[in-house]
């Protein structure tokens, strides 16, 4: 039995010349076209030999009898089709006589495939219009697209998209090709059936493989993020971690850990942290505690006094992204005040040091190198204390 | 693009006027070479063509058809298309004539 062999086939199903003359390189090599998969093109080796290769167009996929057996009568055996295109064979000596003698007349086998092309890609420009308006909407609706970024959350979206976007615009160039063959057919000009291949073939290789190696980590970047992430409840204490915790704040040794307010798998979510991971932003913390002293009372109020903190650390792949991380989470997770109520403060031990002080309210946001912290503190320790801790704990991811 | 009462491709004339007799395939084919007196060498791959697409316009129609191997003919509306070609050509040669006195004159 003679030896099978596969070639990654052009994607430019299109080029209706330069297929031909490829089919016919190769079965001057020895390789003689067989099928045409949806990725692959089979062949099976046998001797080298010189063949003529036609490609016909016919809107209907499956080719008629009487249309086969019409050419085999001229010498061109039916050798396989792939969607609208039919490929004939005829060796060189032969002599069969062309297909087709007059490229107005062949003008007319492109009409149907031409229109359908046109109304293909029509329908893939809008919905790639409407993909695109849906990640920009994930992107620029809140107006922080940093943060989108670093949490990698539309990453895969995004790079989907980008590849959804090219198939959009392989289909607008196979409408405008074959509206253009069309075109040079009815002004008379033939078909080269020898254009080169080569370069369209080599660059089609290299997008290929990069697109399965880029589509295949984007597949499996959530499951990474997922594996990574991780919630626990948080321990009394965690000099190795860099998290402000409510005790080093208040400072108050009667402070004790508030009632948990949910529990869910083993959590207590009102006193966890929660690990994440993304490429942009490798280590990620975000923690909430709640605490209360027991016997000392809110000032207004006739209430315990219930302090509590919640966190943010980042640190980023990219240095420079900092300053736009902080001023997206600024904006995003902040409803009742401005912007202007953030005053940005100069500090030795930080790039960007950035407060917000409402009564019981401390919300600081501070950045040093490729990290960021945020902390939004309730209760009754005073600003500074806020940051210094965050001074030691950026010093410990720093590390 | 339905046949409109226009200018015919030179196939269409040729394998219309080749159908004044049934026939079918590759004898067709030979049909045509023998009716242009060599002057046009059609291939099947435009044969086929121009006989499906006549045959969709109601110019041609199949007279017999054995599964593999079908046979046309030209319908009368195919002959009255014809014959309209054929007086709007021989106008064009006639108004043509100028040229050949003008030979004449050299």
């Amino acid at each position: 039995m003679n030896k099978i062999v596969y070639k990654l086939r052009p994607s430019d199903y299109w080029r209706i010349g330069e297929h031909e003359n490829w089919f016919a390189d190769m079965a001057a090599k020895g390789f003689h076209l067989k099928k045409m998969g949806v990725q692959f093109a089979r062949f099976v080796k046998d001797e080298p030999k010189k063949i003529r290769y036609r490609i016909d167009v016919c809107i209907k996929k499956k080719i008629t009898a009487e249309q086969i057996q019409m050419y085999a009568e001229s010498g061109w055996d039916y050798v396989t089709s792939y969607q609208f295109f039919h490929v004939f064979s005829s060796p060189e000596e032969r002599n069969a006589p062309e297909l087709h003698t007059d490229p107005a007349e062949q003008s007319y086998t492109l009409k149907d495939l031409d229109k359908k092309l046109a109304r293909n890609a029509g329908i893939v420009m809008v919905s790639i219009l409407l993909m695109f308006g849906m990640l920009f909407s994930i992107w620029f609706l809140d107006g922080t697209p940093t943060f989108v970024l670093v949490q990698g959350l539309a990453i895969q979206q995004t790079i989907l998209t980008i590849f959804i976007g090219f198939t959009a615009y392989t289909t607008l160039q196979a409408s405008i090709s074959i509206r253009a063959l069309r075109k040079d057919l009815i002004e008379g000009k033939q078909i080269n059936h020898h254009a080169p291949w080569k370069k369209h073939h080599i660059r089609n290789s290299i997008l290929a493989f990069f697109c399965t190696v880029v589509v295949g980590l984007t597949a499996v970047l959530p499951f990474v993020q997922l594996v990574k992430a991780d919630t626990k409840t948080l321990p009394e204490a965690s000099p190795a971690l860099p998290i402000v915790r409510l005790a080093d704040i208040e400072k108050n040794p009667a402070l004790v850990r508030g009632e948990s307010t949910y529990m869910g798998d083993n959590v207590d979510w009102g006193n966890r942290y929660t690990y994440e991971w993304s490429p942009l932003a490798p280590v990620q913390y975000e923690t909430d505690e709640n605490g209360v002293v027991p016997g000392k009372m809110w000032e207004y109020g006739s209430s315990e006094y219930t302090p509590s903190i919640h966190t943010r650390v980042y640190q980023l792949s990219i240095p420079g992204m900092a300053d736009n991380l902080i001023s997206d989470l600024i904006k995003r997770y902040n409803y009742e005040y401005s912007v202007e109520d953030f005053v940005t403060i100069k500090h030795p031990k930080f790039d960007h040091l950035i407060v917000h002080e409402e009564e019981e309210l401390k919300e600081v946001l501070a950045s040093e190198g490729k990290n960021v912290i945020l902390v939004r503190y309730h209760g009754y320790a005073d600003l500074d204390s806020v940051i210094e801790n965050i001074e030691e704990k950026i010093k410990i991811i720093s590390k | 693009m339905a046949y409109n009462g226009g200018p015919m491709t030179e196939a269409m004339y040729y394998v219309l006027l080749a159908l004044m007799h049934p026939n079918h395939g590759y004898q067709l084919m030979q049909a045509i070479t023998e009716v242009s007196n060599g002057r046009l060498i059609m291939g099947p791959g435009t044969l086929y063509g121009v006989l499906s697409r006549m045959q969709k316009d109601g110019l041609i129609s199949l007279a017999e058809d054995d599964g593999r191997r079908k046979t046309y003919q030209i319908t009368l509306e195919g002959e009255r298309a014809l014959r309209m070609e054929f007086s709007r050509l021989k106008a064009m040669i006639q108004d043509g004539s100028i040229l050949e006195t003008g030979d004449e004159n050299e």
